[in-house]
C-alpha cells in the first residue's frame, strides 16, 4: 500500500522532519475509520463556549499521522476498536457510529470506557483509554505533529507557551506571561 | 563468520552513561588505554528539543533503539500475573546514557543506607527486619564514599547548599544530610514562587525544607551556561549544555588525554572468558558485523537490567550458569523504588510551567531513621519532593479529584481552570531486597537478535505499602498546609520496569550472596568490574545516579591502585 513506502522512511528520520506531517494527506485508516475517530475525538473534547475542541484542533490528523509511523503498531487496535463504535451503534441505532446524534454517542463511548462488553469485542475500555490518551497529545502535544491547531490546546490550559530562556518573574506565582505562540520548531529554527 | 578480533585495550567499559562515562576520566588520568563501547550515538545540544511528544511520550525515537528491542518483562510474584509491559524501555542509548535526559537530580545517599540493617537491629531488635528481606549493610561505608561524592560532585558540577560541613549545621540547607567535606561546587538552583510557597508549607508544620541538588548549572560552570529553565529538562536533553551529563562533563575530558576511544553504535553481545575464569573481551555488534574487543580488564557499566541480562546471556566453560555466576547471585536482591505520590489540587495558578524538576523543594524528616520507628510497620522512610515543570500533555493528563468526568465538555471546562493548579508530591521510599524479588532471563519473550529479554519478578511488601501509607499521609499534611483544597493519592501498586532499579549484581564481601566485593570487582571474575546501581545492596530514600558515579569513580580508582594484581 502507498503508506508502507513512507512508514519505512519515517523510522529512520527525526521528528523535526516530520512538521508537514499534519499537512499531508495521511491514508492509514479507511474513510469509514477516520469519520468515526473524527466523531470520537469530538466527543471526548468537544468544541463548546471553551473554545475549539478536539477535531477543530487536529487531534484525528494527528492520531492518524502517528498511525503512520510511531504507533504503527496500534493501528490494528485502532481499526479493531472503530469497528466495534461502528458495530455498536448499527446494533442500538441502525446508523454508524458518526451519523449519531450527540447524546447516543457519547453514551456508547461511556460503555466503552466502563468496559461494557460490545459483540464479541472484549478491548473496549483498553480501547477508550488509548483514544483518550491520543487525544490528549494531539490537543496538547507540538503542533508540528498535526493537532494544537493554533495552539488551541495550550490557550484552553492557559500553557504559556515555549521559550528558550525563562526569566526568573515568570516562575512566580501570579506572573503574568505573554504567550509566545511557537511551535518548537519555530523556536529553533525560526518562524516559516 | 569470525568476529574482527581488534588490538587489546588496557579496559574496555562497556556503556557510556552515567557510570561508565564518569570512571573512564580517573582511568584515563592515570595513563590507561580505554576504549568505550557505547550502544547508542552522539548527540548535539540542537538535537534537544522542547518537545513533550518527543522526549516525553516517544521516547527519543531520534536515539538507537537498543533499548527498545530489549524491553524486559515483569510480573507480580513468582505465579503472579504479568505487569503491564511498556513500549518504551524508561532507559535510553546514546553517548552519555540516560544522563542526557535525566532529571539530574544528585544527592547523596547518608550514613544509615551503608548500614541499614545493623542499625535497624541496634535501635529496633532483629525482628523489625521486614520478613523475608536479604537486607545486609554495604561493605561500604558513607565515610569511605564521601571523597568520591565530593569528586563527582566537583567533576561534572552539582548545585545545591550544603546543611552539614563536617558538623556544622546550616538549616538553610538539608539538615539530615550525612556530613561533607565542603559546600556545592555551585548555589542551588533558584527558587521559585510554587517551591517557596510549599517551603513555607513545610517550615510552619516545623519541618526542614530545602532545595533539591542537581548536576545542572545554577551558575556559568566549567565554561559551561547556567540553566535557562526552560521547562523540558524531564527526560529531555539540554539544548545550551547546562545539565551535566557524561556526554559534556567526564567523557570529553577524558577524550582529551587521548586515553579514550569511543566506540559508538556498539552493540554488546557477550563479554568472553578463558577456562581460567578470567575476562578476556567484549563482543560486540557493529553495522551487521561482529568484533572481538580484547582487554586485560572489563567493566561492565550498562543499567541495572542489562548488566543482569549479559552476564546470564555470557555463558562459558568456567562460568556455564552465567558470567561471574557460579555462586547463583546474579539476577538477586532486585528492587526499585516504588512509584508513590500525591496530587494537590490549589484553588489559584502554581505556575509551574517552566524550569526543571530538579528545582523545587525537598524534606527529609521523614526519610532514613530521621525518626522513631517504633510500631510504624517499615524501616526507613522517604524523600517529599516537589517540582517545578509542568509539560502541557502531562498538565492536561491531571487527576479529575473526583470533581469532574474523564472526558466531554465537563472535563474541558474541568482542565480549563485547573491545568495550572495542581502539583504532584513525590515519596520516593527507602527499599530493600527479598528473597522473592529478582531478575532473570525470560523463558518466552526475545529481542530482534534472538537473546531473551530480562525478566523482572517483584511485588511489593507489607512494609512497603505501610512505608508508602505513611508517606502519603504526610505529603496530605503539607499540601493541605499549603492551601490544597483536594488530594489524590496513587495506588499502592507493584510497579515493573523503572528508572531506580537496583541490585541483580550486588556488592558485599560475602561471595555466597553477592557478586561484586566491596571494590565492585567480581567475586569469581577477577579482572571483571560492574558498575552502576547493580551494585547497590539497598535504594536510599533518593535517585541513584550521584551515588552510582561515586562507586564508579572508587572502583576506577581501585583498579589504578591494584593494577598488577587486577590485570595481570
Amino acid at each position: 500500500m502507498a503508506g508502507s513506502a513512507a512508514t519505512i522512511v519515517c523510522a529512520f528520520v527525526p521528528a523535526s522532519a516530520l512538521r508537514f506531517a499534519g499537512t499531508s494527506t495521511p491514508k492509514v485508516l479507511t474513510p469509514k475509520e477516520r469519520h468515526c475517530l473524527q466523531a470520537t475525538v469530538s466527543r471526548i473534547i468537544p468544541a463548546d463556549a471553551n473554545g475549539p475542541g478536539a477535531l477543530e484542533a487536529g487531534c484525528a490528523v494527528y492520531v492518524e499521522s502517528a498511525l503512520r509511523d510511531a504507533y504503527r503498531s496500534q493501528k490494528p487496535a485502532y481499526s479493531a476498536g472503530l469497528a466495534a463504535l461502528d458495530s455498536c451503534a448499527i446494533t442500538r441505532h441502525g446508523k454508524v457510529f458518526a451519523a449519531l446524534d450527540v447524546a447516543k454517542q457519547n453514551q456508547i463511548l461511556s460503555d466503552f470506557e466502563r468496559s461494557t462488553r460490545v459483540g464479541e469485542y472484549a478491548d473496549s475500555a483498553f480501547f477508550f483509554e488509548m483514544v483518550r490518551r491520543h487525544t490528549l497529545e494531539g490537543m496538547f502535544g507540538d503542533p508540528s505533529y498535526g493537532g494544537n491547531a493554533n495552539f488551541a490546546g495550550w490557550d484552553l490550559i492557559g500553557y504559556p507557551g515555549l521559550r528558550m530562556y525563562v526569566n526568573p518573574d515568570l516562575e512566580r506565582l501570579n506572573a503574568a506571561i505573554p504567550r509566545s505562540r511557537v511551535s518548537a520548531d519555530q523556536l529553533l529554527h525560526g518562524s516559516r | 563468520m569470525a568476529p574482527v578480533n581488534l588490538p587489546k585495550t588496557d579496559v574496555v567499559v562497556i556503556g557510556l552513561g552515567a557510570a561508565g562515562g564518569l570512571a573512564v576520566l580517573p582511568l584515563v588520568r592515570a595513563g590507561l588505554k580505554i576504549v568505550g563501547l557505547e550502544a547508542g550515538g552522539w548527540f548535539r545540544p540542537s538535537d534537544h528539543h522542547p518537545d513533550e511528544i518527543r522526549n516525553n511520550i516517544r521516547h527519543w525515537p531520534h536515539a538507537v533503539q537498543k533499548a527498545n528491542h530489549e524491553i524486559p518483562t515483569a510480573r507480580d510474584g513468582r505465579n503472579g500475573p504479568p505487569l503491564p509491559r511498556p513500549l518504551y524501555h524508561p532507559m535510553m542509548n546514546g553517548v552519555g546514557g540516560t544522563s542526557l535526559h535525566y532529571w539530574a537530580q544528585s544527592w547523596r545517599l547518608t550514613e544509615w543506607d551503608f548500614k541499614a540493617r545493623s542499625e535497624t537491629i541496634r535501635r529496633y531488635g532483629a525482628s523489625a527486619i521486614p520478613e523475608g528481606s536479604t537486607v545486609e549493610d554495604w561493605p561500604v561505608s558513607y565515610e569511605e564514599l564521601e571523597p568520591y561524592y565530593d569528586k563527582v560532585e566537583y567533576a561534572i558540577g552539582v548545585s545545591g547548599k550544603a546543611g552539614n560541613v563536617q558538623g556544622a549545621i546550616d538549616k538553610s540547607g538539608n539538615i539530615f544530610e550525612s556530613t561533607r567535606q565542603r559546600e556545592y561546587p555551585m548555589p542551588a538552583l533558584r527558587g521559585a514562587g510554587f517551591a517557596d510557597l510549599m517551603a513555607n508549607a513545610a517550615k510552619r508544620l516545623r519541618w526542614h525544607p530545602y532545595n533539591p541538588p542537581a548536576a545542572i548549572n545554577s551558575v556559568p560552570y566549567d565554561k559551561r551556561t547556567a540553566c535557562f529553565y526552560h521547562g523540558f529538562c524531564g527526560s529531555g536533553g539540554c539544548p545550551v549544555n547546562a545539565k551535566n551529563s557524561t556526554a559534556v562533563t567526564t567523557i570529553p575530558q577524558a577524550m582529551a588525554t587521548g586515553n579514550l576511544k569511543v566506540v559508538p553504535y556498539a552493540h554488546v553481545i557477550a563479554i568472553e572468558a578463558d577456562v581460567h575464569g578470567r575476562v578476556t573481551g567484549a563482543r560486540y555488534l557493529s553495522d551487521k558485523k561482529e568484533y572481538f574487543q580484547p582487554a586485560s580488564v572489563v567493566l561492565l557499566a550498562g543499567y541495572s537490567y542489562e548488566n543482569t541480562r549479559v552476564l546470564l546471556l555470557s555463558k562459558s566453560k568456567a562460568y556455564p550458569r552465567g558470567l561471574s555466576n557460579n555462586h547463583g547471585q546474579v539476577g538477586l536482591h532486585y528492587m526499585s523504588h516504588t512509584r508513590n505520590g500525591v496530587m494537590g489540587l490549589f484553588p489559584f495558578d502554581l505556575n509551574r510551567w517552566y524550569g526543571t524538576p530538579a528545582q523545587g523543594t525537598s524534606l527529609d524528616d521523614w526519610a532514613d531513621d530521621n525518626f522513631d520507628h517504633a510500631g510504624v510497620g517499615f524501616i526507613g522512610g522517604g524523600n517529599l519532593l516537589v517540582t517545578m515543570e509542568a509539560k502541557p500533555i502531562e498538565a492536561a493528563s491531571m487527576s479529575t479529584f473526583g470533581k469532574a468526568p474523564r472526558w466531554g465538555s465537563g472535563w474541558k471546562a474541568f482542565v480549563k481552570e485547573n491545568a495550572g493548579r495542581w502539583a504532584p508530591v513525590w515519596a520516593q521510599i527507602s527499599t530493600f531486597p527479598f528473597e522473592d524479588h529478582f531478575l532473570d532471563l525470560d523463558p518466552e519473550v526475545k529481542d530482534p537478535l534472538g537473546y531473551p529479554v530480562c525478566r523482572l519478578t517483584v511485588g511489593l511488601k507489607e512494609s512497603e505499602r505501610s512505608a508508602m501509607r505513611f508517606m502519603q499521609e504526610k505529603a496530605e499534611q503539607w499540601l493541605r498546609e499549603a492551601g490544597a483544597i483536594a488530594i489524590d493519592k496513587l495506588p499502592l501498586v507493584p510497579i515493573g520496569l523503572s528508572t531506580h532499579a537496583y541490585g541483580g549484581t550486588r556488592m558485599g564481601h560475602d561471595p555466597e550472596t553477592n557478586v561484586v566485593n566491596a571494590w565492585g570487582f567480581s567475586h569469581e571474575a577477577p579482572n571483571l568490574g560492574i558498575l552502576g546501581a547493580s551494585t547497590m545492596g539497598t535504594s536510599g530514600a533518593r535517585n541513584p545516579t550521584l551515588t552510582v558515579q561515586a562507586l564508579a569513580w572508587r572502583t576506577a580508582d581501585h583498579l589504578i591502585k591494584e593494577w598488577k594484581s587486577i590485570a595481570e
